[in-house]
């Protein structure tokens, strides 16, 4: 099986912030999107007991290459890091037409996405790509299969799950069901150094004077400003468990939640 | 000039959801603030019901026949019919609203990708803004990234865009009267990647979904297996139909189910109350529920982060809590 | 991690791995550290959890399945294990040392017999050097190792053998020539626990690393095969005194690891209790207690790369290096340990903050692999000239 898996490095939780320029700073600590290693080990599974390759693909600033490394240490192949200075400030429309684009140059049977980022992503772009590419677009994914010419999903839904199943090629979106990513072996690492990152800029995979980019971003931030501070915490210590009881009915009253 | 679409979303039994309401009313407030139609459009193998339920919301509904999307995953096909609707217009939409439900977001992307235009996500707000500083007059979305260090409010830096609304960001309003009901029936078929459904399994239920509850009991690791879990679901209970809850710990450890696991990787709720027993508050949960109107936090540890950010933090054991509290709410009803 | 060692240093693989070591101390091995030392249950989850990570095979060659990781990048691993827990930590240190004579002198026959084991992390290997009457006075060795035609019969007791009841494998020191000269006498022989004769006589009950089981074994006739002897007759002293210059690094690195468990939960303490309406960070009793213990901790901490860097390159004076190595990091774990305690206050005293273990822990790197006293011989005879 050949698997692309689209890979987002996101600034790590908790360390992300906005810069200079309003957009977010992108150069803070890059770790991989915690739901892209969920993926990125279900492709990994996969090709260990079916055979193929894992390829990383991203679309990031050019040096960002810590949660890369790190992805090619769990056991992927190659990286393709699709890199140019229009794509600062992309939008999530912007970036689906890139990574459809840089699909387009690589040959795959599945493609696995990640459910959403944890830097403000919306779940979005895996669809998106699926819609442009023709591609069946399976989401949700609990459990991946590959079956005769196709592939097999348990699709988390409303009442428990759904089994569905599509041809190759396909898309589809995981999540953290499909089990815990492996820490990266010390082997892994070292073996990573020699692994394969090719960088393509927007010309090479097609959309040179297309309307992509920070340039042509089809969202805008208007305004960022600290929250409104809840107020202050009440805490209370040192009360037997009635005494605690009551003081949490009474705040419950108070606040008009009873 | 273009209106707002709100595309409703229609459950596996037939009816529209809550969220679909909620996605209504808000896009009923804009319309009015920026002078712009509002209609909806129920794309489904049987959409009567929910097109009359969405209609108790909106002056016109396009109820669109559609066969193919009787099979779920519907998105896609929705997606198509809604952009053919939208190319077929006389007067197309310049935004649509959608749910940020699992099967919204799978929509709003697709139409992204159908009608070339971007994305919103509102997590917090959303609003009209007036035109200021080129960015033009449209829906202004607020959210709370970073795990809630910053608010951001975003725009469409075009005429056009898709918004994907958050549950429980709006109460749902319905119209003085009900608005009508126009069917349209689906042109042609659809050309979209088919996904064969083999079998669905129905998985038994937990309680009242946790997006839509108003109050949420919820659990950490200090909860210490499922049979704790059993005893916040009656704490729920007691405390108007409340929805139990719990962090990635507890759904890691095998004590309750990942639909009902809160936080990043989880779901986001915005309840009236959120009470949290055993939950140390670490950021990958925060960002799924610190926008809950008022946060109680009962914890063993004294240092745990919830205590920075709950608004009544009571540092006990969780064991001999939730008996006083259960029997303390019981007296109050009885 | 609040202080960061200074990158231009480290290559790319020895930052990637310092990392990862790091994430799975900090994800997988503190949340047992305190178990560990309360229950003194020897990790056996963790040993096999640095097996199939890799770290274990850390010091071995690559032709026998292990890493060929330099001395910097295994005291790195060391390090970062024992900032969350001086046991773990020292699972690697004691592989590496009861390794190091067969990878110092050992032949490729041997080499190929062992070290595949070694290095999968399948078999654990410890040092038997120690006696009760044999400890700073290393050639004072009483066992006895007698040829016996194609085998070595070995008689004798060792003492404070960490791993000792949990390997597969024991490099033991004995007499081999009691007539020779004091350096002469003994030969290093790896000896598989599993041999008739072997058997574990006592475990020690400790103030600290209690995860960890140091053994008293007895040698009841045990015969050992010529071709399980390590270098010539006669070798051992000397093999003996070249592997504690490699393998004293490693000790350095977990008393650097355990200054920095240290000097991270103190400093998180004092960004949260409040006294006086205070953190009691604001309070430059407090601050300067924390800034002592990071200036010595640092110091440690760039001497023991110094010094591996050093030992690598192999010059002469590697036993001045590692001897000093030792000496501060032991030194500073101690006095870092005991401030945090301090910073803590009452609540240091209390097993429900990591602190005290990690005081009780960081005694154990003033006396093992040599005590301070003997690092300091050792540093003496080298600016003195060895016979002094």
């Amino acid at each position: 099986m050949r698997i692309v898996v689209l890979m987002k490095p996101v600034p790590d939780p908790g360390e992300e912030r906005l810069g200079a320029d309003g957009r977010l700073d992108r150069a803070v600590s890059a770790v991989i999107n915690g739901n892209d290693e969920y993926v990125l080990e279900a492709a990994l599974q996969l090709v260990e007991a079916n055979g193929g390759e894992v390829t990383l693909l991203t679309m990031a600033p050019a040096g960002i290459t810590d949660p890369i490394r790190k992805a090619l240490a769990m056991g992927a192949t190659r990286a393709v890091l699709v890199s140019d200075p229009a794509l600062g400030g992309a939008c999530a429309w912007s970036t689906a037409q890139v990574l459809a684009a840089a699909l387009r140059t690589l040959e795959y049977d599945l493609v696995l996405a990640g459910a959403d980022t944890s830097d403000g992503g919306g779940g979005v772009v895996g669809a998106a790509i699926a819609t442009l590419l023709h591609h069946p677009y399976l989401s949700r994914a609990r459990k991946i299969e590959p079956i005769e010419g196709g592939v097999r999903v348990e699709r988390i839904s409303a009442a428990g799950h759904d089994v569905l199943e599509a041809e190759l090629p396909a898309v589809v979106a995981g999540t953290q069901l499909l089990g815990e990513p492996r820490y990266p072996s010390l082997r892994g690492i070292m073996g990573a150094r020699s692994k394969e990152i090719a960088i393509r800029t927007l010309a090479e995979i097609g959309l040179a004077d297309r309307p992509v980019g920070g340039a042509h971003a089809t969202t805008t931030l208007v305004d960022a400003r600290p929250p409104a501070s809840r107020g202050s915490t009440r805490v209370v210590r040192g009360l037997e468990p009635v005494a605690a009881a009551a003081a949490i009915v009474d705040f419950l009253v108070e606040r008009r939640a009873l | 000039m273009g209106g707002i679409w709100v595309i409703g979303e229609v459950d596996a039994g037939g009816a529209l959801t809550k969220l679909s309401g909620e996605a209504a009313t808000a896009a009923r407030a804009m319309g009015e603030a920026g002078s712009l139609d509002v209609q909806g459009v129920i794309v489904s193998a049987e959409p009567d019901e929910a097109a009359a339920s969405l209609a108790t919301f909106l002056p016109v509904v396009l109820a669109v026949r559609s066969p193919e999307a009787r099979e779920r995953p519907a998105a896609a096909i929705v997606a198509a019919r809604v952009a053919a609707l939208a190319a077929a217009a006389d007067d197309p939409p310049a935004y649509l609203v959608v749910g940020a439900t699992p099967d919204g977001r799978d929509l709003a992307g697709a139409l992204s990708a159908l009608l070339e235009v971007g994305i919103l996500v509102g997590g917090t707000g959303l609003a009209w803004g007036a035109a200021a500083d080129g960015v033009p007059a449209g829906p202004r979305v607020e959210m709370q990234p970073f795990g809630g260090r910053i608010v951001t409010t975003s725009a469409f830096s075009g005429p056009r865009g898709i918004v994907l609304l958050r549950p429980s960001m709006v109460v749902a309003e319905p119209l003085a009267a009900p608005g009508r009901v126009e069917a349209v029936a689906a042109q042609g078929t659809v050309n979209v990647a088919p996904v064969r459904v083999v079998e669905r399994v129905v998985a038994p239920t937990i309680g009242p979904s946790i997006e839509e509850a108003r109050v949420i009991v919820a659990g950490g690791r200090g909860v210490g297996g499922p049979e704790g879990f059993a005893g916040l679901g009656e704490l729920a209970g007691l405390l108007g139909g409340g929805a139990v809850g719990a962090t990635r710990a507890a759904v890691d450890a095998g004590w309750v189910d990942y639909a009902i696991q809160i936080g990043q990787t989880g779901k986001t709720v915005k309840p009236s109350v959120y009470l949290a027993f055993g939950v140390s508050g670490a950021i990958q949960h925060k960002v799924g529920m610190q926008t809950a109107e008022t946060i109680v936090a009962i914890n063993r540890d004294p240092d745990a982060p919830i205590g920075e950010f709950a608004d009544l933090f009571v540092v006990a054991d969780l064991a001999a809590v939730v008996p006083a509290l259960t029997a303390a709410l019981r007296a109050r009803a009885g | 991690m609040t202080a960061a060692p200074a990158l231009g240093r480290l290559t790319d693989d020895q930052r990637a791995i310092r990392d990862a070591v790091r994430t799975l101390a900090r994800d997988r091995v503190a949340p047992r550290a305190a178990e560990i030392d309360r229950s003194a249950a020897f990790p056996e989850d963790l040993r096999l959890l640095l097996a199939e990570q890799g770290i274990l095979g850390l010091p071995f060659p690559e032709r026998f399945g292990g890493l060929g990781a330099d001395l910097l990048t295994v005291c790195l691993a060391i390090e970062a294990l024992s900032a969350a827990c001086a046991t773990t930590g020292l699972i690697l240190a004691v592989q590496e040392l009861g390794a190091l004579p067969l990878l110092l002198a050992g032949t490729e026959e041997q080499l190929g017999r062992f070290v595949p084991g070694l290095a999968a992390g399948r078999d654990l290997i410890a040092f038997a050097l120690t006696e009760a009457d044999a400890g700073s006075d290393a050639a004072a060795v009483r066992s006895r190792a007698v040829r016996d035609g194609e085998t070595y019969v070995i008689s004798g007791t060792k003492r404070f053998i960490s791993h000792g009841s949990i390997a597969s494998l024991v490099t033991v020191f004995a007499v081999t020539d009691p007539e020779a000269d004091r350096r002469r006498r003994l030969s290093a022989f790896v000896v598989e626990t599993a041999s008739p004769g072997f058997s574990v006589s006592r475990l020690e009950h400790k103030m600290g690393i209690r995860g960890s089981p140091t053994a008293e074994l007895a040698f009841d006739g045990v015969s050992v095969p010529v071709a399980n002897r390590i270098g010539a007759e006669g070798d051992g002293f000397g093999l003996a005194m070249r592997t504690l210059d490699r393998s004293r690094p490693g000790i350095a690195a977990q008393a650097v690891g355990i200054a920095q468990g240290a000097l991270d939960a103190a400093v998180a303490y004092a960004g949260q209790r409040r006294q006086f309406g205070r953190a009691i960070g604001e309070f430059q009793l407090v601050q300067g207690l924390l800034a002592d213990m990071d200036a010595r901790t640092e110091a440690a901490r760039q001497l023991l790369y110094t010094a591996c860097e050093e030992i690598e390159r192999g010059g002469i004076d590697a036993g001045r290096w590692s001897a000093l190595c030792k000496l501060v990091a032991g030194d500073a774990a101690m006095a870092v340990t005991t401030d945090a305690v301090q910073v803590f206050g009452g609540y240091g005293y209390l097993d429900d903050f990591p602190v005290e273990r990690m005081m009780r822990d960081a005694k154990i790197t003033q006396l093992y692999e040599g005590t301070q006293q003997i690092q300091r011989l050792v540093i003496a005879r080298a600016l003195l000239g060895r016979d002094a």
